[in-house]
């Protein structure tokens, strides 16, 4: 927890400008009909600039656009945490620290596959809490057990070493993903709800924030139960479960994954989404894919994030609206890029992109 | 103000009329003084506000220097107006 005041008037005046710069929604419609090459040009004409240019003698095509996009996100996520001071940097980071989280599990992958540090980089979003340095340590060491040296320090450390353990073990990823995922989500909610000596916020931006949060939970929640459902894989489910979020219960959840149309219903029913998501659970009964759904929680989550950003102009709101935009950003154009490079129609792309 | 608050001290019996009305131009001016203090407190309040969103904006546009400098010394005129109490109790 760092201490000091916060200063959302100065991140907020810089991130609704940048905000105002993303693409719309006519860009989309101009890069689906383009091919990569076309789409790198193009972005080379926009804030890409730097990145492509950088990137471009080293790469081509599709990898070119998919590593500036990530260069680009890290550096705007990056200065994100540059500016913030005090409690608003503490809210920041905690939903930032994903990064940290898709970077530390992208670099064990490595180790483990012995892949070239220098290509496990050009991978890496450097968006998170991890500074430089430690990471490029963390390339450098060639057994998982250094690595795990490496974060002592770090919030992930206890429960990696731990998580070491289990590997030397089996010899298997999965435990060590699982601790790094588990630690990320046990600190979102981490001093701001139910703990001892402190009380939840009910009202004002904060509220809203942790209310975003548990929405993070309770969706990642959602989604791993119905995939589970649609897959019928005979995983345990209480092992993926997330506590924090408001939706499910551990004993919820178990009961609810060998009963698809229960599972629905039951978020139908939960008067914090089921209103907001009608449409979205109106399409999944239909049994339509699983993606549609996941992009319906999306953009429905960012139209909430810009309506608070309204509401509260003066809070971490605007940070978070702008967060969620720039990651849809990326992924459109990244989905554009891909669904070119592999042939899809037009409108194939179009079900693919998250547009409000 | 000064002077009156001697007459009171010295004497300390009964004030004659002209040493109380130079007692109430006193306390009046006093009055005036910590009503421009008090407004040039709350201006400063506020600009630190817009300050930092104006620096914040520059940063990111160079063209918004002008209009953030005119945000920033808007509440300026709380000063101002707070001036004008001066002149009418003076």
């Amino acid at each position: 927890m760092s201490l000091g005041a916060s200063n959302p008037e100065y991140v907020n005046a810089r991130v609704r400008s940048r905000r105002a710069s993303l693409f719309a929604d006519e860009d989309y419609r101009k890069l689906i009909r383009m091919g990569p090459s076309e789409i790198a040009r193009f972005m080379e004409e926009t804030e890409y600039e730097r990145e492509i240019n950088a990137l471009g003698t080293r790469f081509s095509g599709v990898d070119l656009i998919e590593y500036a996009l990530n260069r680009n996100l890290a550096k705007h996520f990056e200065d994100l945490l540059d500016w913030s001071e005090g409690r608003l940097y503490d809210l920041v980071s905690r939903y930032l620290r994903k990064f940290d989280v898709m970077n530390l599990k992208t670099i064990i992958r490595g180790i483990y596959t012995e892949t070239d540090p220098e290509e496990v980089q050009t991978d890496l979003i450097r968006a998170g809490e991890l500074d430089d340095r430690t990471i490029d340590r963390l390339l450098d060491v060639d057994t998982i057990e250094d690595a795990v040296e490496v974060v002592s320090g770090t919030i992930f450390y206890e429960s990696l070493s731990d998580a070491h353990e289990e590997y030397e073990e089996t010899g298997a990823l999965v435990p060590l993903e699982n601790a790094l995922d588990r630690e990320f989500y046990e600190h979102l909610l981490e001093d701001v709800s139910r703990s001892p000596g402190r009380t939840q916020p009910q009202e004002g931006p904060e509220a809203r924030y942790i209310e975003f949060l548990q929405a993070e939970i309770d969706f990642r929640n959602a989604r791993n139960a119905l995939r589970l459902a649609r897959s019928g894989a005979d995983l345990d489910p209480a092992a993926y479960y997330i506590e924090g979020g408001v939706l499910f219960d551990a004993s919820d959840l178990n009961r609810l994954v060998g009963d698809y149309d229960a599972l629905v219903d039951h978020i139908a029913e939960n008067k914090r989404y089921g209103d907001r998501l009608s449409g979205a659970l109106g399409r999944l009964r239909e049994a339509d894919s699983l993606i549609q759904f996941e992009h319906a929680l999306d953009a429905a989550l960012l139209q909430y994030a810009d309506t608070l950003s309204s509401i509260y102009p003066a809070s971490v709101s605007a940070v978070l609206s702008y967060i969620l935009a720039k990651e849809r950003e990326v992924e459109n154009i990244r989905a554009i890029a891909r669904g070119r490079e592999v042939g899809l129609s037009e409108s194939e792309i179009e079900e693919e992109l998250v547009i409000l | 103000m000064i002077e009156a608050l001697d007459i009171v001290l010295q004497n300390g019996e009964a004030m004659s009329p002209e040493a109380a009305e130079n007692l109430s131009v006193g306390y009046a001016e006093a009055a005036a003084a910590i009503a421009v203090g008090l407004a040039a407190l709350a201006a400063g309040y506020a600009e630190r506000g817009i300050g930092a969103a104006a620096v914040g904006a520059i940063a990111e546009d160079d063209d918004m220097f002008v209009p953030g400098l005119i945000m920033t010394v808007l509440p300026e005129t709380l000063v101002i107006l707070a001036l004008v109490v001066v002149f009418i109790v003076g």
